[in-house]
């Protein structure tokens, strides 16, 4: 069976402080040299703020250079490369024992073929020419005693600061009732689905009545009604963000419809000056019909008489 | 056998979805009909649950506070204590226990849902990972395993070959669970013609991309008798958790489930069934041989992760598959596991008794 589907990536633009250990770390990576941190009798690389075993507290001053050389302790082939890794073409993840330390450091190993890996192997680093305090200032790993690439100088200030830029992209299949809704609204109409339990009635593209946690399909359809009343607002004064197009202050209203218990939120209200939203005021919805499918625009003042009724601002949902 | 005490704690009710590539239901619509699923079982209705929690992950749904939403499929009004981890739901199974315990309230019910149909899991996995030295690598959960494997390969513990049994075996005994998403008779030497996804890692090494949900509902002792003919009684239950980052593991061993077997009492009598989270086929040796499991043991009848993996879920099915083997087969002490983090860093035992019959 197809189903119908909508994609949305969601991006995550991380900055993370790095702390005492971690900083010296990233910023020895700058300047093409490894740190690992003394704990006891062993150097851990990469290195930590707390003895893994222990808890105790590490000091920076305890930071030693380790490497820049090392042995594979172990690895896995990577055929087929994804899109969050660090090389496009087959490579090998190794954890390697650098030079003077006692744990293993994960990272990618350039290797060209499977035949090349071996625990055991020797393996340098090939750094980017570009560094900036980063895991990934380390391309790969390549097999052999000399470290490869890099060029220029260190950061001039310690490194404090990394970014991590990760996106996920999420394809979600849509519901029947979200498909229905949708075919409504290119109407102009508005889809309600009425609980064969309960009798509250919800927005069209909802699954299931959350009170009664029952299913609700085409046979629960109901047409809910183009009018209502205000029950809440609040008048949004804009800041500017990316994707932010309002310059002037605006209000958003929930709108509790007519003959049904269903309120919409955050609708847009159109033609009435700010200063002049409250609540009790009837409505009617607006559509933009020019297009092949409508779009609700907004609400507008229906002229009747406001509703007095103190306790239509509890309704909130 | 001690006596049971109204402080023992047993399952009642459970009910899973069936495993799918991709379901085209929301998560909330898949607890749903778990849970109702669940309570059907248990003859209660949803009023009569005291304690709910949930185990799910916001980056596998794609959603901030998506377990928020969840909440809906618990039919939660009047108003429920509830609660959630950003766990397997072997996880919210034993906050539930932990909060039975307590004694105030009597019945619970634990969830585990996840769709990992909804994004590249590749791109997922390292997001929950140490964000300085390990996610921008891009290190995935295959790429753990497969370092794992390497090393117990070379150790000696486990051969390819072995690893291929493991996946046709576990495959051959999930043909008779409904719920499982890869069954059928696989060929050994056909399988390890394969080329490599991860090395020494196959396809056949690897779980499924599966979506699903499961649900458990506990009772303490009296209450348990009351509604239940044979209740599942939940002797032991505990999980330990290692260092994150695999460079400072031995990742031939794995000590914390040695001591989470341990702290459930795993000792204390033998076990017939053991349903392990071993999600690629050489984990299943290590965490074996970590519990002391020995060849009378039946691992993984149902066929086990391999055969279905509901990331979120995967845990919480071993401990359903675990107690049906008890209530409805000849069982009478079995264990389930469940496991978290990058080669199995975290790890849960429960461990489950029939009533003498
Ligand atoms: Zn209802």
């Amino acid at each position: 069976m197809t189903t119908a589907s909508r994609q949305a990536t969601i991006r995550f633009p991380y900055k993370r402080s790095l702390g005492p250990v971690m900083g010296a770390f990233m910023t020895a990576l700058t300047e093409q040299r490894f740190l690992g941190i003394r704990s006891g009798d062993r150097v851990i690389c990469p290195p930590r703020e707390w003895d893994p075993d222990t808890a105790a507290d590490l000091s920076a001053d305890d930071l030693v250079e380790v490497g820049p050389a090392g042995t594979v302790e172990s690895w896995t082939w990577v055929a087929a490369p994804g899109a969050a890794h660090p090389l496009d073409r087959p490579f090998a993840f190794a954890l390697i024992r650098l030079d003077g330390a006692d744990t293993t450091l994960l990272h990618a190993v350039d290797a060209g073929a499977i035949d090349v890996m071996a625990t055991g192997m020797r393996v340098a680093p090939r750094w980017k020419a570009e560094r900036t305090g980063h895991i990934t200032d380390v391309d790969a790993f390549v097999p052999g005693e000399t470290p490869e690439g890099g060029g220029g100088a260190g950061a001039e200030e310690p490194v404090t600061m990394m970014e991590y830029d990760a996106a996920i992209t999420y394809t979600l299949p849509i519901t029947p009732n979200e498909a229905r809704d949708a075919e409504w609204v290119a109407q102009g109409r508005f889809l309600g689905l009425q609980c064969p339990v309960c009798g509250r009635t919800y927005l069209g593209s909802r699954g299931y009545c959350p009170v009664d946690a029952v299913e609700l399909g085409a046979e629960h359809e109901v047409e809910l009604p183009q009018r209502g009343t205000i029950t809440n607002f609040t008048i949004v004064t804009p800041v500017q963000y990316p994707g932010q197009t309002e310059t002037d202050p605006f209000p958003r209203v929930h709108v509790l419809l007519d003959e049904h218990d269903v309120v919409l939120g955050y609708q847009n209200l159109i033609e009435v000056p700010v200063e002049e939203v409250r609540v009790g005021l009837r409505v009617q919805a607006m559509w933009d019909t020019t297009g092949d499918a409508a779009e609700l625009e907004g609400w507008i003042p229906t002229g009747e008489a406001d509703v007095e009724d103190p306790d239509l601002v509890n309704r909130i949902c | 056998m001690a006596a049971r005490t109204d402080d023992d704690i047993a399952i009642i009710g459970w009910s899973q979805s069936p495993m799918v590539r991709a379901t085209n239901k929301t998560e909330t619509q898949m607890l749903l009909e778990v849970i109702t699923g669940a309570v059907e079982h248990t003859g209660i209705t949803r009023a009569e649950l005291d304690f709910t929690c949930a185990g799910s992950c916001d980056y596998v749904a794609g959603q901030a506070f998506s377990f928020v939403q969840n909440i809906d499929a618990i039919g939660a009004w009047p108003p429920k204590r509830d609660s959630h981890v950003e766990m397997d739901g072997a996880w919210a199974l034993y906050e539930a226990w932990v909060r039975l315990l307590m004694g105030d309230v009597d019945v619970a019910l634990a969830t585990g849902s996840g769709r990992s149909s909804t994004a590249d899991p590749g791109t997922i996995y390292p997001m929950e990972m140490d964000p300085y030295y390990l996610a921008p690598l891009g290190v995935d959960a295959m790429t753990f395993a497969g370092l794992q494997a390497q090393a117990l390969v070379e150790r000696g513990a486990v051969t390819e070959r072995q690893m291929a049994e493991i996946a046709a075996r576990t495959r051959r005994d999930a043909k008779d669970n409904p719920f499982a998403q890869v069954s059928g008779d696989f060929d050994v030497d056909v399988l390890l013609a394969e080329d490599y996804v991860r090395s020494p890692l196959r396809r056949h090494d690897l779980p499924p991309i599966t979506d699903g949900a499961s649900a458990v509902v506990i009772a303490r002792g009296d209450k348990a008798r009351e509604l239940c003919e044979r209740p599942v009684w939940i002797t032991g239950f505990a999980h330990y958790a290692e260092i994150h980052y695999p460079g400072l593991r031995d990742l031939t061993k794995a000590e914390s489930v040695t001591l989470a077997g341990k702290a459930a009492g795993l000792d204390e009598a033998p076990i017939q069934v053991a349903e392990l989270q071993t999600a690629f086929t050489h984990e299943e040796p290590l965490v074996a041989s970590a519990l002391g499991l020995g060849p009378d043991v039946e691992i993984n009848p149902s066929g086990g992760p391999l055969a279905g993996n509901p990331i979120m879920s995967t845990g919480l099915v071993r401990i359903i598959e675990a107690a049906a083997r008890i209530r409805d087969g000849g069982t009478h002490r079995a264990l389930a596991h469940s496991t978290s983090g990058p080669c199995l860093q975290q790890n849960l035992v429960c461990v489950l008794e029939g009533d003498e019959r």
